[in-house]
């Protein structure tokens, strides 16, 4: 008896699993909140009706988002997607500081005076009219909102904020700060209601050419466009939904089949498939990535300016971009990428081996040395880290590849101990910024005042030289001065080669050839304020 | 006895014996929480200096983690992150500022599904192809079977799902290539997922089935005269269960906690995912969630695998009560 209705038990609690899987089937289905969920039949016909105009396009990238909050962000994915919904007063475009919500600006000689001339009549996707307030507002929120210190400490010199009538504002700084225009670009204006009472991490409320509709973290977010925007007509697209993808080979499948419509970055080992696709376009600009190993200029043998330059002329540079880039990246000649305003080239440290064997012998290594090259657990920094390692050998100079986990690595170079206690030799790592900011470009990295952990200058240079020009161009806004003073910043530094100078990478991104308008800006951001179906 | 009054005292036991099995999670669940929050503390790295990156200044990150209480004693941090779990506060995310719990609202909807459907379909062939391969043993049908279970359990996830996107996605354009949306999406990742444990499943039927079809209890019933579909299933199937129910109990906890790798592979919104990039960001609040939430499933699964025993092998019922 009892083992009849074990059995029947079993087999009950089988179907009951059977039933439940079944049931959540039909629950997924049919969740009114889940707008997309006729996308997954949607996504076939999309392939066979190519004739048909769409309105709706997917867009995969290769990362989750990490908040709508454009206050408190940083990272290029949320960037751009905050970017289709919120605008700020000014953006950039090809490293020109361009007006959007203020038509004009001012800044006064020492640039401590910024003043906006706000366009007039837009209105927030919540009906809030956008003036003087809003624009206060916000810039308060920043300034004042302790929780935003991550990414506000830009503002940190704002002392005054006056509204001057009601499309008209001034910003005064306590120190000069030509700069301060890009910092400004991502500080996008947010609905002075929505201010006060949304999440802002969930629900961003801009005036952008669209509007928020959902986001489920970790799958997808959508936005529609807006029916009011201000400069009608510019983006065509009806709705877009992102689409975080992190594997190179789904992302690039979802591209052939039609599921997505856009995607970046393109892996470049899928680059032959995706090019015999008459349906795709793979196009490509320069980043403002710039790709280099640090030397630590504080101990031997890099704190001699011959060995620094040795290991310079030691890299094959094409050999590293064909080799570890695929070929899609330039040679690094300045310590800025072309792609940063003010960018000025410099003379390569062209491959040779003699050369490099003859300034290691002036300084006394003929024998080479040995060192350590660290670098994160990335495949292709590891890949990186390995041809340096081989290229360097040739010189005798033997390198031990340490790649190390992010969190490990991190704590290691900025882990608050003084320049003298720093382990690190050589660092294989990237930066990037924003077109329109030299300043951030140089000081943060190769700054006096920015060694770990104060910043990023792994390399420990400091140079009262460059320091100096440094904070004269930040204080000017007299752009011919600052180009001059930025020069001879390039100049220093390439010769002094604090480091490996190796590349700046290309941004790779893949569209259906239907999909015109959508673009990767230099510093990595979807652009798809002119999305428009062909 | 009346076998209905038999039927409630075996429910009667069952539910005492499943409140028993609660009562003793309870002190489990505080040793694991105790051992996850010291441990995650202890990696090296700052999720503060990770998050603002590398210009922020050394006061501004020591402020910032005097704001979120990280320059606390690990005594202190863990008493008011206990407090906040039983008001049922897990936090927020040091990363995305998001409450913790709705950070995992969907994924771990979509774990569940995932983990049932591979679940489902791995028992149910396993078994079957398990059993065709020891009644058949050393024939075609062993030979073919275990021939399925070898590639089962040797192909790497995340190869096979990229095989079946290119075959079913862009060959054939029938199932899409990721994501959450319909039920059409579960499909391939739950074939990615369930594929090895298939395999499992049907070594070990087989194995233990081998075992059980050489005891003298089947010979008894084939002596008597029984037709080889009612001693297969009944007496012999039945019998070599419990080892196939333990390895499968096990595999569904281990599901549970999300299969980075086929999450990756199909861009699946699961838990996995959520793990790896929260320790990558030492996301403290949202690794010891999951880590907690993980032990609980496990000590779910593993109390749902004894009920099952007791049902399979009345001995084991016996011995325990």
């Amino acid at each position: 008896m009892i083992k009849g209705n074990g059995i029947k038990l079993l087999f009950v609690l089988f179907l009951s699993m059977l039933i439940v899987a079944c049931s959540t089937e039909g629950s997924v289905e049919s969740d009114p909140e889940d707008n997309s969920s006729d996308k997954g039949s949607n996504d076939n016909v999309v392939i066979e009706d190519e004739g048909n105009k769409r309105d709706e396009i997917v867009i995969a990238v290769n990362e989750n988002f990490i908040t709508m909050d454009p206050h408190n962000s940083g990272d290029r994915n949320s960037n751009a997607v905050q970017g289709a919904m919120l605008e700020g007063l000014i953006d950039e475009r090809d490293g020109e500081i361009v007006p959007v919500l203020a038509e004009d600006f001012e800044v006064n000689d020492d640039a401590t005076e910024f003043t906006f001339y706000l366009r007039e009549g837009v209105v927030f996707h919540d009906g809030q009219p956008f003036n003087a307030e809003a624009v206060k507002a916000n810039f308060e929120r920043i300034t004042g909102d302790q929780s935003l210190r991550l990414y506000s400490r830009g503002f940190n010199d704002i002392t005054d904020i006056d509204v001057i009538d009601e499309y008209t504002i001034k910003i005064t700084l306590s120190q000069s700060n030509s700069s301060m225009l890009t910092k400004i670009v991502p500080a996008r204006m947010i609905s002075p209601k929505a201010l006060k009472e949304e999440d802002l991490t969930r629900n961003p409320v801009g005036t952008g050419p669209y509007k928020f509709v959902e986001w489920v973290p970790g799958d997808h977010l959508t936005v529609e466009l807006n029916e009011n925007y201000w400069n009608q007509g510019q983006a065509k697209v009806q709705k877009i939904t992102y689409r975080p993808v992190p594997e190179n080979g789904a992302r690039v499948a979802m591209l052939k089949t039609g599921e997505a419509d856009f995607i970046f970055p393109v892996p470049t080992q899928n680059l032959a498939e995706l090019e015999e696709d008459e349906n795709i376009i793979v196009e490509t600009n320069q980043s403002t990535i710039a790709r280099y190993v640090s030397l630590n200029t504080m101990k031997e043998p890099f704190n001699d300016v011959r060995v620094r330059q040795a290991l310079n002329y030691a890299i094959d540079k094409d050999a590293f971009i064909n080799v570890v880039m695929a070929g899609f990246a330039t040679p690094l000649d300045s310590v800025l990428p072309s792609t940063i305003f003010n960018y000025q080239q410099q003379e390569l440290y062209q491959y040779n081996i003699e050369r490099a064997k003859e300034l290691l012998a002036e300084a006394g290594y003929e024998n080479g040395f040995t060192a350590e090259i660290w670098g994160n657990t990335n495949s292709d920094t590891v890949r990186g880290m390995q041809f340096i390692q081989q290229q360097l050998s040739q010189i005798g100079v033997e390198l031990e590849v340490l790649s190390m986990e992010e969190g490990t690595l991190s704590e290691r170079i900025y882990g608050g101990h003084g320049p003298e206690e720093a382990e690190v030799e050589m660092w294989y790592v990237s930066w990037g910024g924003f077109p329109s900011d030299t300043d951030h470009a140089i000081r943060p990295i190769l700054g006096g005042n920015s060694f770990p952990p104060a910043g990023g200058n792994s390399a420990y240079f400091s140079n009262p030289e460059v320091d100096q020009w440094l904070f004269e161009a930040n204080a000017t806004v007299d752009a011919e001065l600052k180009r001059e003073l930025y020069g001879k910043v390039q100049q220093k530094i390439y010769e002094e080669a604090p480091w490996i100078f190796l590349a700046s990478d290309e941004n790779l991104f893949g569209r259906r050839a239907d999909l015109e308008g959508v673009y990767v800006t230099p510093n990595g951001r979807i652009h798809v304020g002119y999305a428009e179906i062909k | 006895m009346h076998p209905k009054i038999l039927i409630l005292k075996g429910v009667a036991f069952v539910l005492r014996y499943i409140f028993k099995r609660v009562l003793e999670m309870i002190p489990t669940l505080l040793i694991v929480s105790i051992i996850i929050f010291y441990f995650i503390h202890l990696i090296p790295g700052d999720p503060v200096r990770l998050v603002v990156g590398p210009d922020a200044t050394s006061e501004e990150v020591s402020m910032i983690r005097e704001e979120m209480g990280l320059n606390d004693p690990i005594f202190i941090q863990y008493m008011s992150y206990m407090q906040g779990i039983l008001q049922g506060d897990l936090g927020k995310s040091l990363k995305t500022g998001l409450p913790v719990m709705e950070m995992f609202e969907n994924r771990f909807k979509n774990s569940i599904y995932l983990t049932l459907f591979s679940i489902i379909w791995a028992f149910i062939i396993g078994i079957i192809i398990g059993t065709f391969s020891a009644v058949f043993k050393n024939k075609l049908p062993d030979n073919i079977g275990m021939l399925t279970a070898v590639s089962g359990i040797s192909v790497p996830g995340f190869w096979l799902g990229l095989i079946l996107i290119q075959f079913f996605s862009v060959q054939l354009g029938w199932l899409p290539t990721g994501g959450a949306d319909s039920w059409k999406h579960f499909i391939l990742p739950s074939i990615a997922l369930g594929a090895g444990i298939m395999a499992m499943i049907a070594r070990f039927t087989r194995s233990s089935l081998l075992e059980t079809l050489g005891s003298d209890f089947i010979r008894t019933a084939r002596a008597k005269g029984l037709r080889e579909m009612i001693v297969i299933p009944k007496h012999a199937l039945r019998n070599s269960m419990v080892s196939v129910v333990t390895i499968t109990g096990l595999q569904f906890g281990f599901l549970l906690g999300g299969s980075v790798v086929v999450e990756t592979v199909f861009s699946f919104p699961g838990m996995g995912r959520l793990l790896i990039d929260s320790i990558a960001f030492r996301d403290y609040p949202v690794i010891q969630a999951l880590l907690l939430l993980f032990s609980i499933q496990f000590i779910v699964v593993n109390l749902i695998v004894d009920i099952l025993y007791s049902f399979l092998n009345p001995k084991i019922r016996t011995i325990s009560s």
